[in-house]
């Protein structure tokens, strides 16, 4: 191994080591927050450290990506650490639009297991025929629309798991420690849906293109009808929640469900693929 | 050395404490009338609706007691009574425990609101008052500074001010925490009595639209005008409860006003929008089950009360913290006062010292050994400074440790020895409560070197 290469593993190796430490911190000082009112403080720090986090990440993507020659966005382990960066990002981006800070609690957790599954799960080596995959510009952007969607189901989802928190609080009448940290109720549903809305369009274009490269590689596993037929449940879930709220008014814990019940299939999806990549 | 003389909620019926009603503009006067006693140093005088003290230092520090009763008369002169009648409801205190009561006051210790926190406002604007009328000296300056302190404290490290207190803030709350803003969202009144004027003042400061619904729409045009709503007639209810948020039920029906079925219609029309009543009157307005129903919430007096106690017995958990927190600010701010006693003692000592040292080198000088060249006698004369430190390290240390490890009488004693015994002068330190404000208040910070008169040497 050459001088410049051990130093650049050094660095990729420091890098994911300081965002799994990052997101860490981050996981650490929403708990402490969430579970006691004197750690005040540590609501505050805790969104930084996922700034910190998510910086780290995109660095060691670049750096890794270079280091094994790898495209971000062919594998789909590093489309796992992609999705949970991005969802760090519009997180922070929209935290304070929607004031909902502490759905970093559970958007955190989540980038430090993509980072660390994106690692510890199979090779990084990209799949397919790079023969194949090169000639076709639908599979990245097959890759990336889905890619951002995961990202914005994952922050809708954690809104919906942050309502269902909170409306359970308040039904139950519990409205003293938890309840005065989480965000209003009505912020989390406003996230949950606007979040929804953004991911659908982005969905719909993964699934278009998805079925555009699976004709174009022939591809007629049982995984990979599986695979598909998820992503169609996937995508008639989250329609439906969408035109459910539209139509019939169902907002609130209902929508919640809807969408932790979609983000669930897609997290199927990847989890397909992940396990495709460590049979490979 | 400090003292207060004063009347609270705890000792005084607000027939009395009413008397004592002060805008702002009576604030200088009284102050000035204060300060114009000879008994009097420094006066900082604090009038709120549960409380009437003044703080103060007295002119001779041995004669606190002629202080005092200075402070009792002028309050019987403000309160237009004799000191007669005002005596069973005043209190007083002086030195640890005056320094302590002041503490205690700004960290709202002693509140009737446990915790609420109007009182550090307060304190801050008699401060102020008294910094501007001239009154406020540094000695008693900085202790009011050092209850800033203690106050910030306080509200930071322990959860004293957490939780709501009151029905209405409990119900604010709840609002804000299910809608956040407030001011895209309908509050509707149902009744237009006190309770739901009360409430129209809370939860309608904030909102977009307040609308009154009341039987009688006289009288609910009579509150909406007040409070710059909207009345609607009492048949619209089933229509108001398709576009309001917020629902504050108050009247004094003997029936449920609002039902399950009325909710659930209005839900369809809302498409599923949140709604949320707050059910203050007795017997109840807002038919129990309507809390079932998906996206909508109803609290009724027993839970905003629960809410309210839970807040208040949260609150009396942490009084044990909040008085650890004053105690170790009260030790410390002791130790300072106390170190003001001895430092400028040691500076004189120092003084003295150095000059009865460095005449008797001018006079050898001058005389036998007058041949000494430039460099021997700069030499000599920062020998001479080497002696005196060298000759007073032992006495500052000792001095030090008696200020902050031994109780304030030891300290007393050193410096009553030291001047009697060397035939030191009075030396009186003069930080003004701004420069005490800019040097913040670690009495540690006071007791490291240089010859500052608030300083003690090394």
């Amino acid at each position: 191994m050459s001088a410049e290469s051990s130093v650049t593993v050094f660095v990729e190796g420091a890098l994911f080591l300081a965002t799994a430490l990052a997101y860490l911190t981050a996981c650490g000082l929403f708990l402490a927050y969430l579970s006691n009112e004197r750690f005040a403080r540590a609501g505050v720090l805790a969104p930084r450290f996922v700034a910190i986090g998510a910086g780290l990440h995109a660095s060691h993507i670049v750096v890794a990506s270079l280091l094994w020659h790898v495209c971000p966005v062919a594998g789909i382990h590093f489309a796992l650490s992609v999705a949970s960066m991005l969802a760090c990002v519009v997180y922070l981006a929209m935290r304070s639009r929607y004031r909902i800070d502490v759905v970093g609690a559970f958007v955190a957790p989540l980038a430090l297991t993509f980072l660390l599954a994106s690692r510890f799960v199979g090779s990084q080596v990209a799949l397919g025929d790079p023969s194949v995959r090169l000639k076709s510009a639908i599979l990245p952007i097959h890759v990336l629309v889905n890619l951002l969607g995961d990202a914005l189901f994952t922050l809708a989802a954690a809104a919906a798991i942050a309502y269902l928190l909170q409306e359970r609080l308040l039904k139950s009448k519990r409205v003293d420690g938890l309840f005065r940290r989480l965000p209003p109720l009505d912020s989390l549903d406003r996230a949950e849906h606007r979040f929804l809305l953004a991911g659908f369009p982005l969905l719909t274009i993964g699934i278009l293109t998805g079925t555009l490269w699976a004709r174009h590689v022939e591809a007629g596993s049982s995984a990979d009808i599986a695979r598909a037929g998820l992503g169609y449940a996937t995508w008639l879930l989250f329609a439906g929640v969408l035109l459910l709220r539209a139509a019939a008014g169902w907002r609130g814990r209902r929508a919640a469900y809807g969408t932790i019940a979609g983000f669930g299939f897609a997290l199927l999806v990847l989890l397909m693929y992940l396990v495709r990549s460590v049979e490979a | 050395m400090i003292l207060v003389v004063g009347l609270s909620h705890r000792t005084a019926p607000v027939e009395v404490r009413e008397k004592f009603a002060t805008g702002a503009d009576v604030l200088p006067v009284v102050l000035a009338r204060l300060s114009a006693r000879q008994e009097l140093k420094e006066v900082l005088f604090l009038s709120t609706c549960n409380r009437v003290e003044v703080l103060a230092t007295p002119a001779r520090a041995d004669d606190s007691r002629a202080a005092a009763h200075a402070v009792r008369e002028e309050l019987a002169r403000h309160a237009s009574v004799t000191l007669a009648e005002l005596e069973p409801f005043l209190y007083a205190s002086e030195g640890e425990a005056a320094i302590r009561h002041v503490f205690r006051v700004a960290a709202s210790l002693d509140s009737m609101v446990l915790g609420e926190p109007q009182i550090l406002g307060q304190v801050k604007d008699a401060y102020d008052a008294a910094m501007a009328a001239g009154t406020l000296g540094s000695f008693l300056g900085r202790c009011v500074n050092r209850a800033f302190t203690v106050a910030k404290r306080v509200r930071t490290e322990t959860a004293l001010g957490a939780g709501t207190v009151s029905i209405s803030s409990v119900a604010v709350d709840l609002a804000r925490n299910i809608f956040g803003d407030l001011a895209n969202h309908t509050v509707l009144l149902l009744g237009a009595g006190e309770m739901a004027e009360a409430a129209a003042k809370s939860l309608g400061k904030g909102a977009r639209h307040i609308r009154v619904c009341n039987r009688s729409f006289e009288r609910g045009a009579l509150l909406a005008n007040a409070i710059g709503g909207d009345a609607v007639q009492w048949d619209a209810l089933g229509d108001e409860l398709t576009r309001a948020d917020v629902v504050v039920a108050s009247t004094s029906s003997k029936t449920y006003v609002v039902t399950q079925e009325l909710v659930k219609r209005a839900m369809k029309v809302r498409k599923g929008r949140t709604l949320f009543f707050v059910d203050i009157a007795v017997p109840r307005n807002v038919e129990p089950a309507v809390h079932k129903i998906d996206n909508v919430y109803v609290y009724n007096v027993d839970d905003l009360e629960q809410e309210v106690a839970r807040g208040l017995s949260a609150r009396h958990a942490e009084v044990e913290a909040a008085d650890a927190i004053v105690e170790k600010e009260l030790r410390e701010f002791l130790s300072w006062a106390r170190g003001l006693n001895v430092a400028p003692t040691v500076v004189a000592l120092r003084a003295k010292t150095r000059a009865v040292l460095l005449g008797e080198l001018e006079r050898s000088l001058a005389s036998r050994l007058k041949h000494l060249p430039e460099g021997d006698r700069a030499a000599l004369a920062q020998m001479v400074d080497s002696a005196v430190n060298k000759l007073l390290h032992a006495p500052t240390t000792r001095l030090k440790a008696s200020v902050t490890e031994s109780g304030a009488d030891d300290a007393t004693d050193y410096v009553k020895t030291l001047k009697h015994l060397f035939d030191l002068p009075e030396m009186a330190p003069a930080p003004t409560p701004s420069e005490a404000t800019a040097a913040g208040v670690e009495a540690g910070a006071k007791l490291e070197g240089g010859d500052d008169p608030g300083r003690l040497p090394n």
